[in-house]
């Protein structure tokens, strides 16, 4: 788009024309939208605008003017049939045609103009003067004038078919004149402007309104100009397909003055058009078309270049065609880019290079010179710079790693359908899923710069070998001279970095742009510094690299790094550095020349001969490789104090280089703890030749007595290495003192003219490289690899303490009794031994601290410490009683027990002379014997108790009875009684003596004891009892109604029975008094609801009378009863009785009890069954009263009747008192003896 | 028949990144460096790899196409013991089916395993890191030929000219 009429720039000032101002702000919107760029996939609609002249001149469309009768036949400027055409006669299309459409002929022409606008005159409103007149008429003569000058624009611009569009500039108060529309009407169709987007009018607006409105103009104007550009295209169409209809016969037009040369050949042509409606595609933003079009160029000019009749090699129209070839490779690679076609972007450009390549070779410009590797870069260095700008703002790079199982079976799938044969539309997609194509694997521009940078390089190795060949032939060809100001590493550097920043952005996080591949550019940077001469820098380099490549000890990667950097150090003249460097050489093993193993030494020497240095230096190996491998041995891990042991220190040189000139003077050994170091001097051998093994003899090293005798050791001894020899440093160590020895470092001295260099060597670090040996045998040489673990240190310790200890007891143990073990401490040393004793008794998860120990006058629930057994000389033995007693339950106790012995040396160390470290042994020769013991625990008295209750028989006191007041009284009212048979079963399997037993008696609120079996025959129970003897006990307790409510019936036994015993030992004696204690078990006395009880004597005299008695007690807490009696008997009934026979007892209210008397008199000896005596009670609860209506002869429930001579039931199930018929039974706790069905008497005569 | 793919390095690395074996098939074999630095740039891809694996709770040894660089197609592969291994195929213009790369790395990480399993190799290593990885650098060191044998095999079968003699030494 043009844009003409808007005056130079001013910036805005004060008091300025708002017009100018408008002027500045749209130029400004319109300049400032779209910038152009190589990338720009975004489609939309605005426009590359070209701020011209107010009278801008576009190109002329023909060299004729159009008066002129050969106007129809005459050409383009740049047309290859235009003789004066640069491409005259063959050339295919030049960077000028493109030129003209982007900046010389626009499509859309926009002018800014301003209407005429008469100055204000002050007049009223209602009077129409003459100014008024004469004011139109001015505008109209103004506007005539805008429109001739529109006109003949107009005239310019529609020959060319660009559309004019006019912009009037007018004031705001211009537009809301009435007069405007008619005005603007006029201009129009004076100036013969189009109906529509033609002509539009803008007063001085906010800049924010003069983007509105330029984003409106253009959007108005985006149509004509892509019809503009369609045009061309058809216009271009038309002519191509005119041609190639008669390509056939086409000869070339008649063209005066050009015999020699030949014209354009079709296959010319057709480049030429498709290149141009291409360029008109893509102008138009039609992407898919312009890549057709642009592959059609392209596979057209591929047939002319296979041609070399077309195209003839190395003439100026095939270099021209070979640019354009690489141009529109480029435009395709975009354009598939653009449609994210990654894969198919990255093979026509492989492809593009391969078939150039092919051609090369063809045209005498093959991978062996430098114009090829030229070409390459530019093209690697293009479609790097292409991806550059994409990955800025919408290429993303895709990613080739995809997770997930679902792509192998896919994958699997796929290829099952290819080896079927089954190849099909699919096949493409069963491709892609089967695998890649790595050459379609677009990846960051780093590598294509990398790529790019690589072949400069080659470029710069063909152009060396050239020159070589140049300064023979003593001829230059004109490539060779523009080559010749080509500076390469330059170049390659300037490749080389961009790629590394490149590779630096898309490493991945974790490695914060410090990744290994960016470690491999900075070294190919390093080397092109290096090449090009910068040392400073590749050291810079180099030195950055090295630390990680150390790190990760990848030293195929470091030697070649340590000879660049070395030669570096060598022109820069660093010899600190050079020597450092050298050192770090020879621990690699790499030398300085190949095949000779000693260079690497020699160049060194001839440093270290030459030069002086500027400080002592150290050569400090810790994260380099050392130059001499050294590993410790010692020959035994754990000595004793003053006892020796051999160790074994081997130097060991690498395979591949020679130390054997280095003067190395010194060797000393660092030991750790308090021993002096020992120093070993060169001395010169004897031999010329060095030994693949030697040995040095150290003698023996010791911690010295006293301080001052703190002397260095010296030896003697040759120090020198042939490649892979090892001098093997061999000597023994003691210690008077407990102490862990190891060899702390070794420094090795090397000293040449004013040098002199320090290595230290830390033998006692892993090197993974490194498997000790010991040198068993020096003729013949014999290693023995040592493969234990601690061989780098020895441990002096004191020798142990053999002190016995032996445990003596009788297990088990009862629970209840202080059980004894006795500990037996014998010396067997020959020194004197303080010993103390610990005993600990381990915690349990069962009880809580019930069980102790005790020692001596200690006593604890836990751990008895430190109680003096005294100094025991040697031979001499002592024991202690440890007792454990024990309560709880019967389980196994655990004691540990530790028996510490302090030797009573006569030479007691002197003062500690180090600190020592935390782990070396103490000092004071102390040891410890540990003993545990498990002893299982187990009850020696088992009892067991059964509890039985009775009901008492006994009338009840009446509510008034002053007896019940007295404070004494015990109202055992119709509790009854409770019997606690009590069974005694000894369980010691040694047995025990019993000395005493009794009930001891206990307060307890509603029971008492009344009497107690054993009370009688305790001399039954004292005698020694053996495992399984039982003894039984019964006691009868009294039991008293309780004031409170009778439902709580749950208390305590009145009293335990007390077992005093002894246990008896083996030898026949007796242990300590213990006793264990059996309380009387919980009471829990049965209650009863209405009952009978039936009282009978035992026995009866024949014909002589007895009486029966029937209480019948309600002992329901709420309810009275009404109970009806009957008493069967029966004719055959050798009984005869008087009394009630059936009949009704008053009602008994809750708590009360009636009595009723017969006399019976039985008439026949034996057992006589008393007649059936049947009590019922009539009185229903609810429940049943509901069933007695569909049950009228129902009489009631059945008493149970109670015979007291045998009544004795067990204790409540605690279940709450119901009141049905089935609760009842249960009630009354389960009898022990059921009751006869008709209680029995017996009879006699 | 798919086409034949042209092994011409295989790069065993330790857990640790250390290499253990670095073998050059192609010829001429003047080239050995690149495929170290190829090797050992190739760890970086890995480990972005392995991370994102492990992200994303695979359990793929397979980690496909790291790169190309000149001429070569490098891909990569994990055992479960975290030892990489590393090919560098021959750049052709085709497919590669990933299928015959994992068959390739399978054959390859059973030639580590078998050699691997050599007991001598333990026999003067000390004892108490049997199972350090300084055994598994040993397989790979000059010493051993069986591994090294067993590469060329693969590198064989594949069509590398391989000669006994140009052995390259880590």
């Amino acid at each position: 788009m043009f844009v003409g009429g808007l005056d130079p720039p001013q910036p805005p000032g004060k008091n300025q024309d708002p017009f100018a101002v408008l002027s500045y702000r749209l130029r400004e919107a319109l300049l400032g939208q779209r910038k152009a760029a190589v990338w720009q996939p975004q489609k939309d609609k605005t426009f590359q605008v070209i701020i011209v002249d107010k009278d801008v001149r576009f190109p002329p469309r023909k060299l004729v003017p159009p008066e002129d009768p050969q106007y129809h036949a005459a050409h383009s400027p740049l047309s290859p049939l235009t003789p004066t055409s640069p491409l005259y006669p063959d050339g295919l299309i030049a960077p000028i045609w493109i030129r003209k459409h982007t900046t010389l002929v626009p499509s859309v022409y926009v002018v800014f103009m301003r209407i005429y606008e008469s100055p204000q005159a002050a007049r009223a409103p209602l009077e129409p003067s003459e100014a008024d007149r004469e004011r139109e008429a001015e505008e109209r003569r103004r506007d005539t004038e805008l429109c001739a000058d529109i006109a003949q624009r107009k005239r310019t611009t529609s020959e060319r078919g660009v559309k004019l569009t006019v912009v009037l500039l007018a004031s705001r108060k211009m537009l809301d004149e009435p007069s405007l529309d008619n005005r603007l009407t006029y201009i129009r169709r004076q100036s013969g402007l189009d109906p529509r987007a033609a002509l539009f009018v803008l007063s001085p607006v906010s800049p924010s309104e003069v983007g509105d409105f330029v984003r409106s103009l253009q959007e108005a104007l985006y149509e004509p100009a892509v019809e503009y550009y369609t045009n061309h295209s058809k216009r271009v169409r038309r002519k191509r397909n005119r041609h190639s209809q008669s390509a056939a016969a086409y000869s070339a037009p008649p063209i005066a003055g050009a015999a020699g040369a030949r014209p354009l050949r079709p296959e010319g042509w057709t480049v030429r058009y498709e290149y141009k409606m291409a360029c008109f595609a893509e102008f138009r933003g039609e992407d898919e078309v312009a890549l057709k079009h642009y592959q059609d160029a392209y596979s057209n000019l591929l047939i002319m270049f296979g041609s070399t009749a077309i195209l003839p090699p190395r003439t100026k129209r095939w270099a021209e065609a070979k640019v354009l070839a690489d141009c529109i490779s480029l435009k395709v690679c975009k354009l598939y880019l653009y449609n994210n076609e990654h894969s198919l972007a990255l093979s026509h450009h492989n492809s593009h290079l391969r078939k150039f390549a092919d051609f090369s070779r063809g045209w005498g410009i093959g991978e062996e010179t430098f114009e090829f590797w030229s070409w390459l870069a530019r093209q690697h260095r293009a479609f790097a710079e292409l991806l550059e700008q994409g990955t800025r703002t919408t290429l993303k790079i895709p990613t080739h790693y995809n997770l997930g199982s679902s792509s192998v079976a896919a994958a699997a799938a796929a290829a099952q359908a290819l080896d079927s044969g089954q190849r099909n539309v699919l096949e493409l997609d069963a491709m892609r899923a089967l695998g890649l194509n790595p050459l379609q694997a677009l990846q960051h521009p780093g590598f294509y710069y990398y790529m790019a940078a690589r072949c400069t390089e080659r470029r710069r190795e063909r152009y060396m070998s050239t020159t070589k060949a140049e300064e023979q032939a003593n001829t230059t060809s004109p490539g060779f001279t523009n080559e010749k100001k080509v500076d390469h590493l330059a170049l390659a550097l300037e490749l080389y970095t961009r790629s590394y920043e490149l590779f630096k952005a898309h490493s991945p996080p974790t490695t914060q742009g410090h990744g290994r591949l960016t470690l491999w550019i900075a070294y190919r940077i390093a080397q092109t510094y290096f090449e090009s001469g910068k040392f400073d820098m590749a050291v810079r380099f180099f030195e950055r690299i090295a630390k990680t490549y150390r790190r990760e000890k990848w030293d195929s990667l470091l030697q070649p790094l340590l000879s660049a950097w070395y030669s570096c150090a060598k022109q820069m003249g660093d010899t600190g550095l050079g020597v450092r460097l050298l050192f770090e050489m020879l621990g690699h093993g790499v030398r300085t020349q190949q095949g000779d193993e000693s260079s690497t030494q020699a160049d060194l020497m001839e440093i270290l001969k030459s030069t002086a240095p500027e400080g002592p230096v150290v050569i400090e190996s810790s994260e380099t490789q050392p130059i001499l491998d050294a590993s410790v041995v010692f020959w035994k891990h754990n000595v004793i104090v003053n006892e020796a042991t051999a160790f074994q220190l081997s130097i060991k040189a690498k395979p591949t280089v020679s130390l054997s000139a280095l003067p190395f003077v010194s060797l000393i050994v660092h030991f750790s703890s308090d021993i002096p170091p020992v120093t070993v001097h060169h001395i010169a051998s004897d031999t010329s030749e060095v030994a693949v093994i030697q040995r040095i003899d150290l003698g023996h090293v010791e911690i010295p007595f006293a301080q001052d005798d703190m002397k260095s050791k010296k030896v003697e001894g040759c120090l020198r290495w042939c490649p892979s020899g090892t001098i093997v440093f061999s000597g023994s160590i003691s210690s008077d003192t407990p102490a862990v020895v190891k060899i702390s470092k070794v420094i090795l001295t090397l000293q040449e003219g004013a040098w002199k260099l320090e290595f230290p060597l830390h033998p006692s670090s892993d090197r993974h490289n490194v498997h000790p040996s010991w040198l068993s045998s020096a003729d013949p040489i014999q290693f023995i690899p040592v493969r234990g673990e601690h061989h780098t240190s020895v441990s002096f310790h004191y020798r142990p303490h053999r002190v016995e200890v032996s445990l003596s007891h009788y297990a088990p143990a009862y629970l209840g009794e202080d059980f004894p073990i006795v500990i037996h401490v014998t010396n067997a040393d020959d020194r004197d031994m303080e010993m103390i004793v610990d005993a600990l008794l381990q915690p349990s998860e069962m009880d809580v601290a019930d069980n102790f120990i005790s020692l001596g006058d200690e006593r604890s629930t836990s751990l008895v410490k430190a109680v003096p057994l005294g100094i025991i000389s040697p031979g001499v033995s002592t024991s202690v009683t440890l007792y454990l007693s024990n309560a709880g339950a019967a389980y196994d106790r655990v004691v540990d027990i530790s028996v510490q012995s302090r030797a009573l040396s006569s030479t007691e160390p002197a003062s500690p002379t180090s600190p020592g470290s935390p782990t070396a042994p103490a000092v004071v020769d102390r040891d410890e014997t540990l003993r545990t013991l498990i002893v299982p625990t187990i009850d020696p008295i088992h009892a067991e108790q059964q509890v039985t209750y009775r009901r008492s028989s006994k009338d009840q006191l009446g509510l008034a009875d002053l007896r019940t007041y007295e404070g004494d009284f015990w109202d055992d009212g119709n509790a009854g009684e409770a019997i606690v048979t009590t069974v005694i079963r000894c369980m010691a399997p040694s047995g025990i003596s019993v000395e005493s037993i009794k009930l001891t008696r206990q307060d307890v609120k509603r029971a008492k004891v009344l009497d107690c079996s054993i009370e009688q025959d305790q001399d039954d129970f004292l005698s020694e009892w053996l495992p399984g003897d039982e003894f039984c006990g019964r006691c009868r307790i009294s039991l008293s109604n309780s004031d409170e409510d009778v439902s709580e019936e749950t208390f305590d036994g009145p009293g335990k029975y007390e077992i005093f015993w002894r246990r008896i030992l083996p030898e026949g004696t007796q242990g300590s008094l213990s006793v264990s204690r059996f309380p009387l078990p919980q009471l829990r006395p049965p209650t009863d609801g209405l009952v009978a009880l039936l009282d009978i004597p035992p026995i009866a005299k024949l014909h002589v009378p007895f009486l029966l008695r029937l209480v019948i007690r309600n002992g329901h807490p709420s309810r009275a009863a009404n109970v009806v009696i009957q008493l069967e008997i029966d004719s055959s009934d050798p009984i005869i009785v008087s009394g009630l026979r059936s009949g009704r007892i008053p009602i008994i209210l809750p708590g009360a009890e009636e009595t009723l008397v017969w006399k019976l008199i039985p008439i026949e000896c034996g057992a006589v069954k008393i007649p059936r005596i049947k009590v019922m009670d009539r009185r229903k609860d609810i429940h049943s009263l509901a069933s007695l209506e569909a049950e009228p002869d129902h009489e009631g429930e059945i008493v149970r009747i109670v015979d007291i001579r045998s009544d004795e039931r067990m204790e409540t199930s605690g279940e709450v008192p119901t009141w049905d018929g089935a609760g009842e039974n249960q009630r009354d706790g389960n009898e022990l003896s059921k009751t006869p069905s008709s209680p029995i008497i017996l009879v006699l005569p | 028949m798919p086409p034949q793919l042209r092994l011409n390095a295989v790069a065993f690395v330790s857990p640790q990144n250390h290499p253990i074996l670095i073998r050059t098939l192609a010829q001429p074999r003047q080239d050995e460096l690149k495929y170290h630095y190829i090797a050992h740039t190739s760890l970086d891809v890995i480990d972005e790899r392995i991370a994102a694996a492990a992200a994303a709770k695979s359990t793929e040894c397979y980690l496909n196409l790291l790169y190309t660089m000149e001429d070569v197609a490098v891909y990569g592969y994990v055992t479960p013991l975290r030892v990489k291994i590393i090919i560098a195929l021959a750049l052709t213009d085709t497919v590669v089916r990933d299928v015959d790369v994992i068959t390739i790395f399978r054959a390859l990480h059973t030639a580590y395993r078998l050699s691997v399993a050599n007991p001598f190799l333990k026999l003067s290593t000390p004892l108490e890191n049997v199972n350090d990885h300084a055994v598994s650098l040993s397989a790979g060191g000059t010493k051993w030929k069986a591994f090294r044998r067993r590469v060329d095999d693969i590198g064989r079968a594949l069509g590398a000219p391989v000669t006994g003699a140009a052995a390259n030494v880590y």
